[in-house]
């Protein structure tokens, strides 16, 4: 039998192999991207953001919390500065956008969507570094719904939308991001998190409350790619704790057709790299050809009318 | 620029000094960089418990050998004190630039660690002062390591006692502690209008641009250290 092969598409875009980095967690102008069949920026804002005062990260056991706070340098300069460069790197770019109100997401989806460079749109409604705006649409069905609508209207790319797990329901999120047209999901976001300074006992991170993201969220994460998966159908974006081929195709049997790789590039970045040829090797294991034969494998087996 | 590959390099040996530890690497001959560049680092295994690197400046390289001073904390570093062999990934970051002349060397704590290698580098140029401060006498035990004539303030003693009577002078200063005394020395440097050069500490996760964790005031505003430093001129910190 020939070796799997590891090409794969989200949403009609092409990809080399399933892998991609969370947004947030790798800036492929200064570090390159790593093997990584597609780059996913970090979350653009209409207007620039200093981000939290630090300190931004803490570890915690197998994993870290951080609050950084949307740091980025705004719509218009990502868009003279960065995306001419980043439309350069030879894989596809998924622009993740974030934003205080509808018409803030509108505005940089209607820009971002119309760049040759970019050849997805992520939604970012669920970072847990910010006040209101992204975070609070996410916890909301009908929020999330009218956001999906609205940001459709503007573009015609593949329109993702990434999910918080810490909400009461996300099946019940993820089925309002699909009832506004989202074409797929990115899940997780960290899960909400507090490090408390051991020395002086108060919030150690600058921002106070952060994301927790590491090894220690996998369950979390698998929880609810399978979940969204079963209530939408839609392609989705896995990610969560992924430090290992044997996560990938966890995560892939839990309905994911993409797997992002986030803090364990921090600790290692040549992750990749090593994951890859190991995911060849555990997909012939399993007897699959390519990445979709084991999408959503772990679930019982349902005729696809139910899912659609 | 992709991160550098990791290496897997064998301890050599573990030893006390006061009461930092000093963690020497058996090299493989890889460009170790220049003296305030750093290096992530990573016990092999590394244990759950402590699943990021730390970014550590060498104290020196050279001779087959990569020897870090650690003070060891917590999990991650005693971890390091522990292992057999340390993925090392590195160097990174913009160390110090040797300028010609004399110099005069600032270190408080466990800053001290980077210096012994920028004194060397230093010492074919010009005449090298070296002032240190520290908690103990316990932790100053590693002065020697530095400087055998360093003069050394133990608190509530500042290091900056000493740096001040040394200003103003023909030289140029490179400093490595807490960020409180960076400041201090900044200020002592502008105030005398002598060149200084700050390598400076942040929380970091990743060490190549990835993160946004290691956020510094740098130019007025919060820049990640992993990128602009983590040696920085002291001018553009005070700004």
């Amino acid at each position: 039998m020939s070796s799997p092969d590891l090409r794969t598409e989200l949403c009609g875009v092409a990809l080399a192999n399933p892998l991609v980095n969370g947004s947030g967690t790798l800036d492929a102008l200064t570090a390159g991207t790593l093997g990584l069949g597609a780059f996913v920026t970090k979350t653009v804002t209409l207007h620039p953001r200093e981000g939290n005062p630090p300190p931004r990260i803490a570890e915690t056991p197998a994993g870290m919390v951080n609050s950084i706070g949307l740091a980025n340098p705004g719509l218009k300069a990502f868009c003279a500065e960065h995306l001419p460069r980043l439309g350069e790197l030879g894989v596809p770019v998924i622009a993740s956008v974030g934003g205080w109100s509808p018409s803030e997401y509108a505005t940089a989806v209607a820009r971002l969507g119309a760049d040759p460079a970019v050849a997805a749109i992520e939604l970012n409604v669920s970072c847990p570094n910010v006040e209101s705006g992204c975070i609070s649409i996410g916890t909301d069905p009908h929020e999330t719904r009218a956001l999906v609508e609205r940001c459709r209207a503007e573009t015609d790319l593949p329109v993702l939308v990434k999910l918080s797990p810490s909400v009461a329901d996300v099946a019940a999120i993820a089925t309002a991001a699909a009832e506004g047209g989202a074409h797929g999901l990115v899940l997780i976001n960290t899960v909400r998190g507090i490090a408390i300074d051991r020395e002086r006992l108060r919030p150690l991170l600058g921002g106070g409350g952060g994301g927790l993201s590491g090894p220690a969220v996998k369950p979390v994460a698998l929880h609810a790619v399978y979940h969204a998966w079963a209530a939408t159908g839609l392609p989705i974006i896995g990610m969560g704790g992924v430090a290992s081929a044997q996560d990938c195709i966890e995560f892939l049997a839990a309905g994911a057709s993409l797997v992002g790789i986030g803090t364990s590039l921090f600790a290692d970045p040549h992750l990749p790299e090593r994951i890859l040829p190991e995911l060849g090797d555990l997909l012939a294991r399993h007897g699959a050809r390519g990445i979709g034969e084991l999408v959503g494998v772990a679930h019982p087996r349902v005729s696809s009318s139910t899912r659609a | 620029m992709p991160p550098p590959p990791a290496r897997s390099l064998p301890v050599a040996a573990v030893e006390a000094v006061g009461a930092y530890t000093l963690l020497r690497l058996r090299d493989d001959g890889a460009d170790p960089g220049v003296p305030g560049q750093f290096f992530m680092l990573r016990a092999e295994p590394a244990p759950a418990a402590a699943y990021l690197p730390r970014a550590v400046s060498a104290a020196w390289a050279g001779d087959g050998e990569l020897a870090f001073l650690l003070d060891v904390r917590g999990e991650g570093t005693r971890a390091l004190a522990r292992a057999r062999s340390v993925a090392v990934l590195g160097p990174v970051g913009h160390g110090f630039l040797t300028v010609p002349g004399d110099a005069i060397l600032v270190g408080g704590g466990i800053g001290a660690a980077i210096l012994p290698w920028l004194r060397r580098r230093l010492a074919p140029h010009g005449r090298v002062q070296t002032v240190l401060g520290f908690r103990t006498p316990a932790h100053a035990v590693c002065a020697g390591l530095v400087d055998p004539d360093a003069t050394v303030a133990i608190e509530p003693t500042l290091v900056t006692e000493p740096l001040a009577r040394l200003l103003p002078a023909r030289a140029t200063v490179y400093a490595c502690g807490p960020d409180r005394m960076l400041q201090a020395v900044a200020a002592l440097c502008a105030e005398h209008d002598v060149p200084c050069q700050l390598a400076m500490e942040a929380a970091m996760a990743c060490g190549f641009g990835a993160c946004y964790g290691c956020a510094v005031r740098i130019d007025g505003v919060w820049k990640r250290l992993c990128v602009e430093g983590p040696v920085v001129e002291a001018a553009r910190v005070l700004a």
